[in-house]
């Protein structure tokens, strides 16, 4: 039993099943040396030619010189683009492609300037290289297989398992090109030199040079030459091997040259064997030995439609128009220009298109050349496809599969293993075009593989998003409830004592300044003022331990609003009983002196004022009496009015708050005189602020004691500790204003937007303005807690209505931002109520 | 009278001894869950854009399982609806939406226009559109399932969805079968009848 080696060394061929035997039609183009085109003038290189993506290296109007590489990039497919030709770049855009599809593709046009510049080209000696060095360089080159598949060289030069035997693909089976056998004839010491280098990278037992028996005058130029490599002589055999199409197919020639043959599904480096085309070869010592990049290629010009095919050194990138123009071509009607040989090659849709690296013949048939497109008839079950398949499959089946497109059928037949030779149209007797139907099918079945890739992708996505949405949900709860315990921890600590401790501060406060009051009215009605706020104090402390006592076990539903409730009712209780006793001091001071000592006090002194305070201290006495007939009837009264601003929270919270706010900005207006326009910003820049508030309280209940508790120290501060803090606030308001770059074309849209929607809102804020000041008027009075100061400023929440129209720009972006803030506001509070 | 009763015995242990063995497997080998959901679920599309009805593919997946409609995946198109049908065994239905041919197609944001609002990031079921607050927006093209959701949200209406463009990688070789209508010229039939006759004979020798 022989070995391989000895078996190949001795010369013994092997048969690949299938094939056939077309007219070959080689002496076209075989008759005549290798000539060179006047060049073109423009050329268009397509970016990129191999691998999915690059990165462009020139710009439009660039000067390029020949060689200049064009493109970077990293992929494992990428081969780097170089220009043919000094010239500069006049345009990089999509142009129609060298493809069955003739699809638009990224292409850089460059103009020639006929200056020849190139760039400087490094030889080197084989010796001094390393292999990754000669690799790199052979990358760099932009080498790609040669014999019309285009695979990166560099990587088939690499290979991860070991290497026994290296095949140089000289076969050339298709008819009519012959660019490999003119190739071989004349450049055989080049392709040898290239050999060489192979063998240094590869290291392999054997290399095996296959050519076909029609290709003699081939096969002695390789042979004379090989004689001159000495080192070559034991490990490169030359082997003739009988014409047969497709035996150049990698795997065919494989088989024919071992006897092995490739499994489905795996390459030939797996089994120890490269097969290198001899086009390649002779580009690698180019690059590896010149320093040139592939920048041209040995093309065959055939057909009957040329005046002087042969074959025919073109720069790639030259159009095929050009090229055929250059060799006398005529076009006949309903011509076909076809890349590739007849067989597996494709007719071009356009012939104005670059020639590429894999492009080994450009065909112009004539109608006598190539059978017309006749009518596809019916299969009649012959079996002649199945006799010639190279790959064994069974044509019939797939095309029966492909036809009715059930290409999960046609699949489990091995239609990825067909190699869309042809032989099967070729034989067929009912004139089927089915590789035509197995090109659709295989493009079918990989987009559909494709799909379902990216549908796995998407559900891993989304259900990464799911999880994700879970996690924050999860974490949001925790924080909230972690929150939640921790004031509930504090409130329950403290609620009690704090309320009182408050209370009571608070009323000491006012008897400090009511004291005040009195002192500067007269002196005369200290004591009695200072009675008269000891007694209300002591009741202020009674109403509040009452409404807190007795509030807390009945009244609440909620455990979590508690302490936040009884904090306000506390609160409220105060607030009753700090005004009264202010208006007990001030009706002393009204008494004891006259009404125009008020006018004093207070420079917006007029009839109405006069008339509300009088009406309050009637009120008030009344009150006084009902409140010493019984404290739990006030108690009922507050708990009604903290329902229903439970029920309003979202409406007239913030209103309480507003009014409170403007009521405190138009204290400072008394006391300063600031200007009618601040005041009216800061009343609309303090309702949004409300509004913002009383959101977040809506929020939460619980929230509720923390919010208040800031509002109420403000209404603690004195008039003029408030006024700059209006100041700042105005500050901020227009400084906010200020930094938004407006004529920001972001700033504009977001204005747009804003403006629709605060046009809509602006009646619904007018209408909810207009009810709830009605209704604080209504709790107003009930409670007659107001002074005349704050009378005064319950006419004020008119001001905003004013604000919110655009009678200056200012004015008008402010209003949108109001508008912006209740739109907010309003957006929630349906979100609020979807949800529920 | 003796074979009745070892008849009777017999069957009884045997029936008991069965009895076991099925209780036992039925604990041993219980199924969690229902297998047909995976199944039907990995014929779905996965574009997650709640076309049927149901949040997710996987919820319109248990829905089948439970005896819903299968027509109604838009994005899957009539080929998924009979490969449902294939697998439920129910008759094929014709989709119950208009979108009878699915055209894919990949959500395209005008960048000039976005405002940065995060809506549409909010929307996307796939994570497939980058972006924050106040910073302009865009769609990664490879992610993006076509599902249209982050259109409806979008203030400024500047998310387009474009059909995926054909180019050399996901050509189909359909392009090539523009019908051409060949106008009949005697002459020039039998002229090429003639070469045609010619080729062949020149293949034989």
């Amino acid at each position: 039993m022989l070995t391989l080696l000895e078996q190949i060394d001795k010369g013994t061929l092997w048969h690949s099943p299938g094939g056939i035997h077309p007219p070959q039609l080689k002496s076209l183009s075989n008759q005549s040396a290798a000539k060179r085109l006047t060049p073109a003038g423009q050329y268009r290189v397509p970016l990129p030619q191999v691998g999915d993506c690059a990165r462009l290296s020139i710009k439009v109007g660039e000067q390029v010189k020949q060689g200049q590489q064009l493109t970077d990039g990293e992929g494992f497919m990428y081969l780097p683009v170089h220009s043919p030709v000094s010239g500069h770049v006049i345009d990089i855009s999509l142009q129609s492609s060298n493809h069955a599809s003739g699809l638009p593709t990224l292409t850089c046009i460059i103009e020639a300037d006929g200056l020849n510049q190139t760039i400087d080209y490094q030889e080197s000696a084989l010796v001094e290289l390393s292999n990754q060095q000669i690799l790199d360089k052979i990358k760099q080159a932009g080498i790609a297989g040669m014999g019309g598949a285009t695979f990166p060289s560099h990587i088939k030069l690499n290979p991860a398992s070991e290497i026994d035997l290296v095949i140089i693909n000289g076969v050339e089976c298709e008819p009519y090109i012959t660019s490999d056998d003119v190739l071989m004839r004349e450049n055989a010491l080049e392709i040898f030199k290239g050999i060489q280098i192979i063998n240094q990278l590869l290291t392999p037992q054997r290399i095996v040079v296959a050519i076909e028996d029609n290709k003699p005058e081939a096969t002695l130029a390789m042979q004379q030459c090989l004689a001159r490599f000495d080192d070559l002589t034991s490990i490169v055999k030359i082997t003739v091997i009988p014409t047969k199409y497709p035996s150049g197919g990698e795997k065919q020639l494989i088989q024919i040259i071992t006897g092995r043959e490739v499994p489905t599904g795996s390459i030939p480096a797996q089994q120890g064997v490269v097969v290198h085309n001899v086009g390649t070869a002779y580009a690698i010592q180019d690059a590896v030995l010149h320093g040139k990049p592939l920048i041209e290629r040995l093309v065959t010009l055939t057909g009957e439609q040329v005046t002087q095919p042969g074959n025919y050194w073109i720069a790639i990138g030259t159009s095929v128009e050009y090229a055929l123009q250059q060799v006398g071509f005529n076009a006949d009607r309903n011509q076909k220009v076809i890349i590739g040989g007849p067989m597996m090659g494709y007719a071009l849709p356009d012939y104005d298109v670059p020639v590429l690296k894999g492009t080994n013949c450009i065909l112009t048939p004539s109608a006598n050349e190539i059978a017309p497109d006749v009518e596809e008839k019916a299969c009649i079950r012959c079996g002649e496809c199945a006799v010639v398949c190279p790959a064994l499959l069974l044509p019939q089946q797939l095309f029966w599969h492909a036809k009715a497109e059930e290409y999960d059928k046609a699949a489990s037949f091995n239609l990825k293993d067909c190699i869309e030779c042809g032989c099967c149209s070729f034989v067929c007797p009912s004139d089927i075009p089915l590789v035509e139907y197995y090109r659709v099918a295989k493009s079918a079945l990989k987009n559909e593989a494709e799909e379902k890739q990216q549908a796995e992708q998407a559900k891993i996505r989304f259900e990464a998003r799911l999880k994700r949405l879970e996690d924050e949900k999860l974490a949001r709860e925790e924080k909230s409830r972690l929150a939640a315990e921790k004031r509930k921890a504090a409130a329950n600590a403290s609620s009690n004592k704090n309320t009182v401790a408050e209370a009571m501060a608070r009323v000491a406060a006012k008897k400090l300044a009511a004291e005040q009051e009195s002192k500067q009215d007269k002196p005369a009605t200290d004591k009695s003022a200072a009675v008269k706020a000891a007694i209300e104090r002591a009741k202020a402390k009674k109403l509040a331990n009452q409404s807190t006592i007795s509030n807390t076990p009945d009244e609440n539903a909620s455990t979590d609003n508690l302490p936040a409730v009884n904090d306000k009712k506390a609160q409220i209780a105060a607030a009753v009983a700090r005004a009264k006793a202010k208006k007990l001091a001030q009706n002393k001071a009204t008494l004891s002196e006259n009404d125009t000592a008020s006018a004093q006090n207070e420079p917006v002194d007029d009839k109405k004022a006069k008339i509300a305070a009088a009406v309050a201290r009637a009120k008030a006495k009344k009150l006084a009496q009902k409140q010493a007939e019984s404290a739990s009837d006030m108690d009922a009264a507050n708990s009604q009015v903290l329902s229903s601003e439970d029920q309003f929270s979202q409406e007239q919270a913030p209103q309480v708050q507003a009014q409170s706010e403007i009521g405190t900005g138009t204290d400072s207006d008394v006391s300063e005189p600031l200007d009618d326009k601040k005041a009216k910003i800061a009343a609309a820049v303090a309702r949004a602020k409300a509004k913002k508030l009383a959101q977040k309280q809506a929020e939460s209940a619980a929230d509720m004691d923390i919010q208040s508790s800031p509002v109420q120290s403000s209404q603690e501060q004195s008039s003029q500790g408030q006024a700059p803090q209006v100041h700042t606030e105005i500050g901020t308001g227009t400084e906010s204003d200020v930094s938004k770059p407006l004529d920001d074309k972001k700033a504009k849209i977001a204005a747009a937007v804003a403006r629709a929607k605060a046009k809509k809102l602006a009646q619904k804020a007018a209408e909810s303005e207009n009810k709830t000041d009605v209704e604080s008027d209504d709790r107003i009075n009930a409670d007659a807690l107001i002074s005349p100061a704050q009378t005064e400023t319950s006419a004020l929440p008119v001001t905003p209505s004013n604000v919110s129209e655009p009678v200056d720009d200012k004015k008008a972006r402010i209003a949108a931002a109001v508008a912006k803030a209740k739109a907010k506001k309003l957006a929630n509070k349906q979100k609020l109520s979807e949800k529920e | 009278m003796s074979s009745i009763a070892i008849a009777v015995v017999v069957l009884t242990l045997l029936a008991l001894i069965f009895g076991l063995i099925l209780g036992y497997a039925s604990i041993k080998f219980k199924v969690e869950g229902n297998p047909i959901i995976d199944q039907v679920e990995a014929l779905l599309p996965q574009t997650q854009c709640g076309q049927c009805g149901y949040p997710g593919c996987r919820p319109y997946a248990e829905a089948i399982a439970n005896g819903d409609n299968i027509n109604k995946c838009p994005p899957g198109g009539t080929a998924t609806m009979e490969k449902l049908a294939g697998l439920m065994g129910v008759d094929p239905e014709p989709l119950n939406e208009v979108a009878q041919e699915a055209v894919k197609k990949v959500a395209y944001i005008r960048e000039d226009e976005c405002i940065g609002c995060t809506k549409c990031i909010q929307a996307c079921p796939v994570d497939a559109i980058l972006g924050a607050g106040k910073l302009m927006h865009t769609v990664i093209a490879k992610d993006c399932t076509g599902c249209d959701l982050c259109v409806e949200p979008c203030p400024v209406d500047c998310i387009d969805m474009i059909p995926v463009e054909q180019n050399l990688k996901n050509w189909d070789w359909k392009l090539a079968s523009i019908p051409v209508t060949v106008v009949e010229d005697r002459t020039v039939t039998i002229r090429m009848k003639q070469e045609d006759k010619a080729v062949k004979e020149d293949s034989q020798c």
